[in-house]
């Protein structure tokens, strides 16, 4: 019993963070049909932001607002100078952000080093649910996955610029038509995208430390969550998201440790190969 | 902050020329290494060269033929590595201060640095260099135990003596034993081999588990090839101490997640984890403390030992404990602070494990050439062997060449005896590596973490 309650909210808990992760990725497949293989490189620019914040005394406030505000100029800068050019060559862009992301672990290696570092948590100390012990850091990043799942949710279809968004993925020449500027709502998605990676790469790294790779699982997860989900779509990232998360922890806990990360790529694997358009469609394109 | 591959410790040698000139006067050394120099590939070299019998051309150098003793050395990424640029700077600082003091019996000693990249393929090239082009008189240094059995295969066509200072596999040892001929040229001065830093934690459990308050453990051990007879030692010997064992795990290379298996530690109700972990402790230090877990961890972890690590990991290392050769301020034997002191003065930071048994490499070494008077492979390996030096991480002596641990430093206490250290917290928010064992090194007392 104990092992079930455990297993439950331990899933829980580590589905919240994979949300998180996949998020911004789907968001920009969503919109401009793109698959930004720099989330990573985001997740990572996020970690350290929040470890230099850190340690520059800016306490964890600080450290946040560096893991959202760092990402997100890269987002912006990325498309601005980078992916516009190219945003209607899917490949061209994959090979872009695949070489942005290489070269970003290269600068982090060249400052920071090949050695974790350590990112603060958004609170510390441990307490017992059920008789499982578990840290307050995992509890605060469960909340704050659904704070902002639930707020981009709202964003999305009550704001304007929300509206824009889903108007764009829907149809961009549509878009275009009523007076809704393409450009900017790209950037915007680029720039929220970045922002979402960057407070994951906080939370990732507030939980194993921020490493120059540390980017390259969660992109693979991120892959896998919403291929489950139904590319492009919010709803079925996060479905995917809790799906993976409640697999890979009753894989570790029910049969071993060492095939963390598996059952992701099985899932992958199988769902391409059964039910190739995901669980939920595409959603925000259709 | 260290060399390039090209500088020298002291000495104003520039290129070659004279080396080669010396060689001339010492008949078929020359001979050989023209001969390596031709064959171009290391790999080709060595096949021929083996062919050719080995041994003999290397019986006597006489030191008064030579003015300038060479010793090349294979680090990994010494420019930004802290394991590499100790085993770097502790061989300059040694052949640096020889040479302040007259050299060996007037011979100045110059120190090359060739950088291995922890790759097999690599240190075999820059050895290869070392030999061909440089012409060492001897080789030091490795980190990897993958490169250090890939120069092996070309050491019988070298006849260079090489003094490990940084891989632990007993595999090297093995080879020295079960073929002794071609791997007489193999010595390692430190650290002591994988079976031995099993021992060691063992050894350190035996005597310290009662005030530690440890009355069961899980043991935790990464699961790379280094680790394999620290496992096989602790599974066969650590129980034999009193202590429960709670569980046991080899936990896959490369883990970055470190909760799973902290879960299980805690569920074991395990006092301690008793770890051996290189490549992945970072995530796994941080991830203890900063989730505060419920048991204290100790055993061998490799990054733990550099003194810097502490900033490195804003304190995260804290109460955590480490096997070390030695620390900065722990008086192993009487040279070892003024070295720590000297390295730090030259090179702006403590240095590494690496760095002390690099440092006394080079000058056991040196004091066995003096002794013989003599360079040539067969005296040195001679000297070596009956060789009871006493440096920076203990007396240095070698088991025989009969022995299942042929020419790797002696585990034994009175000897080498590494110390076990804890990170422990300063006022001022920084942190020390306090020795907690041997007791007769201890420089504090052990502490508990305070979450605990």
């Amino acid at each position: 019993m104990v092992d079930i309650l455990q297993f439950v909210i331990l899933s829980t808990i580590r589905s919240g963070l994979y949300a998180l992760i996949a998020i911004g990725f789907t968001l920009i497949f969503g919109v401009g049909g793109v698959l930004n293989l720099a989330h990573g490189a985001s997740i990572i620019l996020g970690a350290y932001a929040a470890y230099y914040a850190s340690a520059a005394g800016l306490g964890v406030a600080g450290s946040m607002l560096a893991a959202l505000v760092v990402p997100a100029v890269f987002g912006s800068l990325l498309y601005l100078f980078v992916i516009r050019r190219f945003e209607h060559e899917p490949i061209m862009v994959m090979i872009l952000t695949l070489v942005t992301s290489v070269a970003v672990e290269q600068l982090v290696i060249e400052l920071a080093g090949t050695q974790a570092k350590r990112v603060p948590q958004f609170l510390s100390g441990n307490m017992t649910i059920g008789g499982t012990s578990v840290q307050y850091n995992l509890i605060a990043v469960f909340a704050l996955s659904w704070a902002i799942i639930i707020g981009l949710f709202l964003f999305i279809n009550y704001t304007k610029p929300g509206k824009g968004i889903l108007a764009t993925s829907m149809s961009a020449k549509g878009a275009s038509l009523v007076g809704i500027k393409s450009d900017r709502i790209n950037l915007a998605t680029w720039a929220i995208a970045g922002a979402l990676a960057g407070i994951a790469g906080m939370a990732l790294g507030s939980q194993l430390g921020a490493t120059y790779h540390m980017g390259r699982n969660p992109l693979v997860l991120s892959f896998s969550i919403v291929v489950i989900g139904g590319i492009g779509s919010i709803r079925g990232s996060v479905v995917g998201a809790y799906l993976i998360g409640f697999l890979e922890v009753g894989v570790i806990q029910f049969v071993s440790s060492d095939l963390t990360g598996i059952a992701p790529l099985v899932v992958l694997i199988l769902v391409l190969l059964v039910k190739p358009e995901g669980l939920f469609g595409r959603e925000l394109a259709e | 902050m260290v060399n390039d591959g090209k500088d020298e410790a002291g000495s104003d040698y520039s290129g070659s020329t004279g080396r080669k000139e010396s060689n001339n006067a010492n008949g078929g050394s020359v001979g050989r290494r023209s001969f390596l120099k031709a064959t171009g590939a290391g790999a080709v070299a060595t096949g021929v060269a083996g062919c050719l019998g080995g041994g003999g051309d290397e019986e006597s150098v006489p030191l008064s033929d030579r003015d300038e003793i060479r010793v090349g050395v294979l680090a990994p990424a010494p420019s930004d590595n802290p394991i590499g640029a100790s085993i770097a700077n502790g061989a300059k600082l040694a052949a640096q201060e020889i040479n302040d003091n007259d050299g060996i019996e007037g011979t100045e000693m110059s120190v090359i640095v060739k950088d291995t990249k922890e790759q097999p393929q690599t240190g075999t090239e820059k050895y290869g260099e070392l030999i061909r082009d440089e012409n060492v008189d001897m080789t030091t240094g490795v980190f990897t135990s993958e490169v250090l059995l890939a120069i092996m295969d070309d050491m019988p066509g070298a006849e260079t003596v090489h003094m490990t200072t940084g891989a632990a596999t007993p595999d090297a040892s093995a080879r020295v034993k079960n073929n002794y001929e071609e791997n007489k040229y193999h010595f390692r001065t430190g650290p002591i081999n994988a079976h031995h830093l099993g021992e060691n934690i063992v050894d350190f459990v035996d005597a310290k588990a009662d005030d530690l308050g440890w009355e069961s453990v899980a043991v935790l051990v990464e699961d790379y090839t280094w680790t394999e007879p620290v496992s096989n030692v602790l599974d066969d010997t650590l129980s034999d101490t009193g202590i429960n064992i709670e569980m046991s795990r080899r936990y896959a290379s490369g883990t970055e997640d470190f909760n799973p298996i902290y879960n299980d530690v805690e569920d074991s109700g395990a006092d301690a984890a008793v770890i051996a972990m290189a490549h992945t402790g970072t995530p796994a230090v941080i991830q203890w403390a900063q989730q505060q877990r419920p048991f204290e961890f100790g055993g061998i972890h490799v990054p733990m030992q550099l003194p810097s690590y502490y900033g490195a990991v804003e304190g995260a290392s804290a109460y955590g404990v480490t096997q070390n050769s030695a620390t900065p301020t722990a008086e192993v034997t009487d040279t070892t602070v003024p070295f720590a002191e000297a390295y730090n003065e030259n090179y702006d930071s403590y240095p590494v494990y690496t760095g002390y048994i690099s440092y006394d490499a080079v000058n056991q070494y040196a004091s066995v050439v003096e002794s013989k008077g003599d360079i040539g492979a067969d005296p040195v390996i001679d000297g070596l062997e009956n060789s009871s030096y006493t440096g920076t991480i203990g007396t240095v002596e070698y088991y025989g060449k009969d022995h299942e641990f042929a020419h790797d430093v002696k585990y034994e206490q009175g000897l080498v005896w590494p110390v076990f250290q804890q990170w422990q917290p300063n006022d001022d928010g920084t942190g020390s590596q306090e020795v907690i064992f041997p007791d007769n090194l201890a420089t504090a007392d052990y502490q508990t973490p305070p979450w605990i």
